[in-house]
């Protein structure tokens, strides 16, 4: 369970989350859609403590982010999956490297246990035999494939995406959203996915938070929103 | 202009805050033990290896010019036999330190602040901390070790190179038989020119490697950003070095002489 209290935050004067509160129930997939700029990547900052708010709180399974020291928040961090924009994998790292190094540095697994289990996870992203290649030589999509592989790779149970589908052209967006779904079903994980993509967003979602200059503007199930009077989010969700 | 002035001084204050911040949690890492063997042989392996070429070229050619010089200025005086103790004394006491540490900055350096700055504005050493990994602990550290391990090394790579610079111009220019040269070489340097140098390559390694580190974990702004830091760090380092040395030098002359 996610629970977000009266968070605000701004930074050199502008707003940027004001007074934002809502509820994630566990195995759920939320999307908080929203322009650029509207305060979409910083909430999700927030959620993994990588920024503090000004006001409010936030808990991930009862655990307030914002009292918890650096080395705890690394510690609850082993617990959530996080999937940059970008994908953010070390260039310096192959494919291989890459989802090697969490398994390594919070494992006991053997390098043969490793190995096996960077190849299931690689057929559960769909994208095997590229182990050995390095990050600027794959696609914007392959990327964002093994950047997923990367994030559920320790189990973990709670899934933040930062627009996961920004930069691909329509079919690999598809692709991406219901690789999305589908891994967090089957894992039941917790997912929360920050998007300016409607379709993607309303089809894969199981509720869709729409937020404009740091405010809420609608929370519900996709149904829901698609029949809201309210002139903003008609505009934006139809 | 007051509001200025106030605020010009709270930005001072607040970069030195972040200045001081971050070399205490790199400290606190190693006090802890969080030092990472395999990624600081990485690092001295990089560093030492982009460095060892370009230093061992500036110590020759220092050498061989002060040799040169030397021939000019000593010969007037009827004493070219002491170029050897001219050209070991300036380098071990004083040109090797600073011109190594000048050229790693330019070399290793640069590519510290390059590195770390690019992976910033890709939301990699983001990504270190959504991994549950201090990048601290796994970025800067290894590379600040690597630093303070591999200028001393080169320091002494470039006093040989320099001294075998002057070698060449002693023997094959001056006339200066071999063995006398190297004899009055070893002759002319006793432990204290040493180590009175050497010591302050100590001093530049972590001024090199806070400043590069930190410039690199600072960056924003993307490819521009980092083109724009890495330049900085180079320059602040070069500062810092030679404000070092003139203290260093100060200091060390007062307490050995």
């Amino acid at each position: 369970m996610i629970e977000v209290k009266s968070v605000s935050k701004s930074f050199n004067g502008q707003v940027v989350l004001d007074n934002v509160s809502f509820n994630i129930k566990d195995g759920e997939i939320f999307i908080i859609l929203g322009e650029s700029g509207a305060g979409k990547s910083v909430l999700l900052k927030h959620l993994v403590g990588l920024i503090a708010p000004d006001k409010g709180k936030l808990f991930i399974n009862g655990i307030d982010v914002g009292s918890l020291s650096e080395r705890k928040l690394l510690d609850l961090r082993k617990t959530i999956g996080y999937l940059f924009q970008e994908a953010a994998l070390y260039d310096f790292m192959n494919v291989y490297e890459n989802l090697a190094f969490p398994l390594k540095e919070h494992t006991r697994l053997s390098k043969k246990q490793i190995s096996e289990k960077i190849k299931s996870i690689l057929q559960l992203v769909d994208l095997e035999g590229v182990e050995n290649k390095f990050p600027s030589e794959l696609s914007g999509g392959m990327k964002k494939r093994v950047g997923l592989a990367r994030a559920i790779i320790l189990d973990s149970r709670v899934l933040f995406c930062d627009e996961p589908t920004s930069g691909l052209d329509p079919i690999r967006s598809r692709d991406i959203s219901d690789l999305i779904r589908d891994i967090s079903r089957k894992l039941n994980c917790t997912t929360v996915i920050t998007s300016h993509d409607i379709e993607n967003s309303m089809r894969i979602a199981d509720r869709v938070m729409i937020i404009k200059d740091g405010k809420i503007i609608a929370l519900g199930k996709p149904k829901e929103l698609e029949a809201s009077t309210n002139s903003f989010v008609k505009e934006f969700v139809l | 202009m007051l509001k200025f002035l106030t605020n010009y001084i709270f930005g001072v204050l607040a970069n030195l805050g972040e200045v001081i911040n971050f070399i205490l949690e790199v400290l606190g890492n190693v006090l802890r033990g969080k030092i990472r063997l395999a990624e600081i042989l990485k690092q001295i392996y990089e560093q030492g290896l982009q460095s060892v070429g370009i230093v061992i070229l500036v110590s020759l050619a220092s050498g061989i010019v002060l040799a040169l010089q030397g021939v000019v200025v000593l010969s007037r005086f009827g004493a070219k036999e002491y170029i050897s103790s001219l050209v070991a004394l300036s380098l071990v006491r004083e040109l090797s330190p600073v011109f190594t540490a000048l050229v790693f900055s330019g070399k290793a350096g640069a590519r510290i602040t390059a590195e770390l700055g690019s992976m910033s504005v890709n939301d990699q050493v983001l990504a270190t901390r959504t991994l549950g990994v201090n990048p601290i602990e796994y970025l800067v550290v290894p590379r600040m070790i690597g630093c303070f391990l591999v200028l001393p090394i080169l320091t002494v790579i470039s006093e040989v190179a320099g001294i075998f610079g002057g070698y060449l111009i002693g023997v094959y220019e001056a006339n200066i038989s071999g063995v006398f040269y190297i004899n009055q070489t070893f002759k002319a340097i006793r432990f204290v020119d040493f180590y009175s140098g050497f010591s302050k390559v100590f001093f530049f390694s972590i001024i090199i490697s806070w400043v590069c580190c930190f410039q690199g974990f600072k960056t924003k702004g993307g490819s521009l950003g980092v083109g724009k830091y890495t330049t900085q760090a180079v320059a602040l380092s070069y500062i810092w070095v030679l404000v070092a040395n003139a203290i260093l030098t100060k200091i060390i002359l007062s307490i050995w002489g």
